[in-house]
Parts: C-alpha cells; sequence; structure tokens
C-alpha cells in the first residue's frame, strides 16, 4: 500500500519509536563558536544506543536575548535508556567537553514543570570544585527557586545548573530517503534535515542527522548483534532475496528522529518528507519498523503528513 | 484586586505601631471591623480609625487585598509585617520596621522608610523609592539568621548593619550603604549601585553570601584577600534579573565590567565575597 506526496510514492507504514529518558541543556560561551564547539563535542559519539552510551545532538543555536546569561547559546538534547544511564551519560560528557571549554557554562533547558524528573547534575559536577566551589541561589522567596555551582578553573569559573529536567521521550522516529542517485538522495536528505532542526524538542543524533548504513537486528555471525540493513542496500539489490529497493532506487539515507514528545517526533517526521520529495530524483519514502516488537510508538507516515 | 485606602490624619511625634496594616489582617472583615482593629501608641490601645480614613473595599483573601496608605506616614511603624500576599503601598514615608517578616506579596514605598526595613523577611518583594534608615533586611538582636528569602530593592541609600546575618533572598540598594553591610552575613546576594561603607562582611561566613559593589568601596577589611580581577559569568544572571526583573536599568551597564573578587572573612574562616567593579 502506498500513496503519493509531492509526485513521491510514500509507502503506508510507520516507524516504530521507543521509549527513552530525554533531556535539554544550554550551553553559553563567550562566542556562538564556543558554545557550538562544546556542543559538538560534547555530543559526539552519540548516534545509537547500539554502541555508545546516549544518543545527543544539537537542537539549535539560541539566541543571546534568549539564553540566561544573555550570551550566544546552544541547546543539546540527550537520551538514555534510563534516568541513572542519562544522569551518568551527561555527568561524563558535561564534565569532560564542557567544563574543559573555554568560557561555557550550562544551564536547564527542560523547566520542571515540563520535566518528569529533575537530575542533579551541577550538584555532582560541583565537586570538581575541589571544596572552592560557590553555591549560587537566585529567586529565594520572590521568584522561581534557582540554584547554581560556580567552579573555579584555570581560565575563570564555570557556572552549572544545579538540577536538569529529564522526561520520558520518544526515540526512534525515521524515515528512508530512497533515491534515483546518491547526489539526489543526499540532496533531499539534507533539504530534509534542514527542514527538521526548524522545529524545536527534536533532534537527530546521527552524523549531520543522516545514517548511511542503516542496521537490522542481528546477523550471520553469531558474535554480532547488528548488521547492515541488506534489504534497503541497492548494491545487491538484484541478488538479494528479500530485498527491499523499488525500481529505480540506487541510493537510500536515513534520517533517524529523537523528541521530548511523540507528537513533536511526528511531526519532524512529516516536515522532513516533505522537504525530501521537493528534490528531483526521488523516487520511494518509507519508514523502518520491527512489526511493533521493538517499541510502543507508531508513527504513521500518512498522519505526519496529515498538517502538511 | 479590591482596593482599601487608608489616609493618615495628621502625624504624630510618638511613633504609632500599626502592623494590621496587612492584607493578612483586614481580610474578610467588614470595613467597621476593620475601622476598629486595633495599634498602639505608647502604652495606649487605639482603633484603625483614629488615626487613618479608612475607605474602600475590602477582600476575601489576602492575595486580593491592594491596600494604599495615602499619605506620609513615617511615624507608623509594622507597615506590612509578617504579610503573606496582596499588595501594599505607602504614597509617602512608612516608619521602622516596615515589611518585617513578610512572607510574601509585594509592598512598595514610595518615600523613604525608617529602621528595620524587612528585618528577618522571608519572601516577597519590597521597594523603597527614597532612602532606607539602619538595619535594613538585617536579623533582630539574638537571632542567629536575618533576611532568609525574598528581595529588597532601595532605590537611594541605607544606614549601618544592613543585611546582618542575612542567610538567603536579594538585596539592591541604588545609593551608599553605611558600616558593616553584610556583617555576619551566612549566604544571599547584596547588590550596591551607591559607594560600600566601612567594614563590610565582617565576620560574614559565605555559604554563597557575597556583596557586589558597583559604586566603589570605602575600604575592604584586611581580612578579605584579593583573589583575582575577572569577569564573573554569574554576574550576567543576576544583573538581567536586576534590569528585567526589578527595572535597575543602569544595571546593564556593569554586564561586562571587570571586578575585583575579594574572599573573607578570614577572621572566621570564611568564605564570602566582596566583588568590586574595577573604574573605568
Amino acid at each position: 500500500m502506498s500513496f503519493t506526496h509531492n509526485g513521491v510514492q510514500i509507502e503506508d507504514t510507520f516507524a516504530e519509536g521507543f521509549s527513552m529518558w530525554g533531556s535539554r541543556i544550554i550551553i553559553t560561551a563567550a562566542s556562538q563558536r564556543w558554545a557550538n564547539t562544546a556542543a559538538s563535542s560534547m555530543s559526539g559519539f552519540a548516534t545509537s544506543v547500539i554502541a555508545c552510551d546516549c544518543e545527543a545532538a544539537i537542537e539549535a543555536e539560541v539566541a543571546p536575548e534568549a539564553t540566561p546569561d544573555g550570551r550566544p547559546g546552544t541547546a543539546v538534547m540527550v537520551y538514555g535508556f534510563s534516568r541513572g544511564k542519562l544522569a551518568e551519560s551527561m555527568l561524563n560528557r558535561l564534565g569532560q567537553c564542557v567544563l574543559t571549554c573555554p568560557s561555557t557554562a550550562v544551564f536547564n533547558g527542560l523547566p520542571e514543570e515540563e520535566a518528569d524528573e529533575m537530575l542533579d547534575i551541577g550538584k555532582s559536577l560541583r565537586f570538581f570544585g575541589d571544596s572552592y566551589q560557590v553555591k549560587m541561589r537566585m529567586g529565594d522567596g520572590w521568584q522561581q527557586r534557582r540554584r547554581f555551582w560556580r567552579i573555579p578553573v584555570m581560565e575563570g569559573e564555570f557556572v552549572v545548573e544545579e538540577k536538569v529536567g529529564a522526561k520520558k521521550a520518544v526515540a526512534g522516529g525515521n524515515f528512508l530517503i530512497m533515491g534515483d542517485s546518491q547526489e539526489a538522495t543526499l540532496k533531499a536528505s539534507e533539504a530534509a534535515i534542514d527542514a527538521i532542526h526548524t522545529l524545536p524538542g527534536v533532534v537527530t543524533p546521527f552524523p549531520g542527522g543522516l545514517c548511511r548504513s542503516g542496521s537490522k537486528v542481528g546477523s550471520t555471525y553469531k558474535f554480532l548483534k547488528a548488521s547492515t540493513n541488506t534489504p534497503f542496500c541497492p548494491s545487491i539489490k538484484n541478488t538479494l532475496k528479500g530485498s527491499m529497493i523499488p525500481p529505480g532506487v540506487n541510493s537510500v539515507l536515513e534520517v533517524v528522529i529523537n523528541g521530548l514528545e511523540e507528537k513533536q517526533v511526528l511531526k519532524a517526521m512529516g516536515v522532513g518528507v516533505d522537504a525530501a520529495t521537493r528534490v528531483k530524483g526521488i523516487k520511494w519514502i518509507t519508514a523502518v519498523n520491527f512489526d511493533g516488537k521493538l517499541g510502543k510508538f507508531k508513527m504513521s507516515l500518512k498522519e505526519s503528513l496529515g498538517g502538511i | 484586586m479590591k482596593q482599601l485606602v487608608l489616609t493618615p490624619k495628621g502625624s504624630s511625634r510618638i511613633p504609632v505601631e500599626a502592623e494590621v496594616i496587612s492584607p493578612d489582617m483586614i481580610v474578610g472583615k467588614t470595613l467597621e471591623e476593620v475601622k476598629a482593629l486595633p495599634i498602639y501608641r505608647g502604652n495606649k490601645t487605639h482603633s484603625l480609625s483614629e488615626f487613618f480614613n479608612v475607605e474602600g473595599k475590602v477582600a476575601e483573601t489576602p492575595e486580593d487585598q491592594h491596600i494604599v496608605v495615602d499619605g506620609d506616614a513615617g511615624h507608623v511603624k509594622y507597615i506590612g509585617k509578617g504579610m503573606t500576599s496582596g499588595r501594599v503601598v505607602v504614597q509617602g514615608d512608612a516608619g521602622m520596621h516596615t515589611g518585617a517578616q513578610m512572607a510574601g506579596g509585594d509592598l512598595t514605598v514610595t518615600g523613604s522608610v525608617g529602621d528595620w526595613l524587612g528585618a528577618e523577611m522571608k519572601g516577597g518583594l519590597i521597594r523603597v523609592l527614597g532612602d532606607a534608615g539602619h538595619l535594613a533586611a538585617a536579623a533582630y538582636r539574638g537571632s542567629s539568621e536575618g533576611m532568609t528569602g525574598g528581595c529588597i530593592l532601595v532605590k537611594g541609600s541605607v544606614g549601618s548593619e544592613a543585611c546582618s546575618f542575612m542567610r538567603r533572598g536579594m538585596v539592591v540598594f541604588g545609593g551608599d550603604t553605611g558600616p558593616f553591610t553584610g556583617v555576619h552575613m551566612n549566604g544571599g546576594e547584596v547588590f550596591v549601585f551607591g559607594e560600600l561603607g566601612k567594614r563590610a562582611g565582617a565576620q560574614a561566613k559565605g555559604n554563597g553570601g557575597f556583596i557586589a559593589t558597583f559604586g566603589g568601596v570605602r575600604e575592604v577589611l584586611p581580612t578579605y584577600i584579593y583573589e583575582t580581577t575577572y569577569t564573573p559569568t554569574f554576574m550576567r544572571l543576576y544583573i538581567r534579573q536586576l534590569s528585567e526583573n526589578l527595572g535597575v536599568e543602569k544595571a546593564v551597564r556593569f554586564i561586562d565590567a571587570p571586578m575585583r573578587r575579594y574572599r573573607g572573612d578570614m577572621a572566621v574562616g570564611g568564605s564570602a565575597e566582596i566583588l568590586v567593579t574595577e573604574k573605568a
């Protein structure tokens, strides 16, 4: 079953999302360059929990007017399989990649009223101050109470918010872009990513937001738990029994989306598909699922395009 | 909000103690009951209506009550004492202990106030458009903790021992401060836009407490050690709060100002801070 959108065949299927704990922080710095540097460093090697400790990516740059300290900022989202794993990953990454980065400060990007839990991130990082850390209070008794820690470092002071919000979130939103050439597929995928990055609350943790290999559970090798997504590899489409490459398709790229809310992921899928299908050479769009065995979220491509 | 207007019937050389001028004390009463509320002058008890014309409306809950003291009340003590919510505006001066032990709500004095402004305050916001006397935001004698929350903004100057034994909360002085500002301080934030008086922070322990002065300092106690001159990132958060939430527009000038950091009071092993802007 399929339908068309912008003249491109869309398979009437769904992306199968699963539950993870998500969080958002705002990294600020003396310039956008350093905020982005810290954010990129922190979200490195965090594409998939298949082999990484967490999934993380830059959500967006944040204008100085919208950051707590009025400096340029970058919003980063981090996803983990449990609260504990998420907190551990954030602590390690903030400690190694942001605390060390010149001029940075870290603020909670998920307010308590939107969060399910508040993680003791700054509260744990403070010990790096070796007893010279300073507790910073704001708003006691007249505004929203906030706590920060000031940690002395060689360059000056590192400011980090005591608690960071976390909530049950959605990972694994996805769609596959299938084109008649590598060039057209990449161009359409870039358009999809650019469109997705205009939306709040979602990130695309793979390199540049795109996953070229895909993966399937298991392998012909007993020691390997995941292997290349053979049904969607065009270079073996005519010899592989069960290949799922439609006629005329010679390249496939996957967009994987994590978000704080299912509706945000669904909207991001729709926006991405819409942008991709506007590029010449795109033949098919589909999504990856495991017949409901992996996760509880079924995000249909048709529904995602409903509001567009 | 329902507004009750109290117009002072002249002044008095003997102060009047009127802690009934608080939303918590009048709500749910009839206007006649409000007029009969007790106030004290010397060793005599009087009714509120003997010293004030009372008119307007009384709300059912403190958060809906707005009290206006329409005239000079420099002889009236304890206005807004212990109030938990609602709004009190004094159109003129107010006497000693204004907003003492206040826990919430909003109190504004368009003139100046006497001593003990917001003493042992716990929450809420006090704005004074004139000057304040001694011991603003202080602890009462014998107490181990002074202000534990809320915010006090005094546009003018303040007398001695402001913020003594301060534990939490925020205090802003637009003008100069007298001696011993923040004495025994153990937390809280004090911002001074005039000149910080002598012996500031004496015996302060720290606990995140600091005094930031943007208008210089008369002297820094020798038991405060100069550490460095830097542009603290954390100060940007407070400066935004000062300018955006409290209307202290001149604060923005100092957002990137280098500050000298002193740490003390070493006489008591403290880790409080005095931050002084470098003169341009």
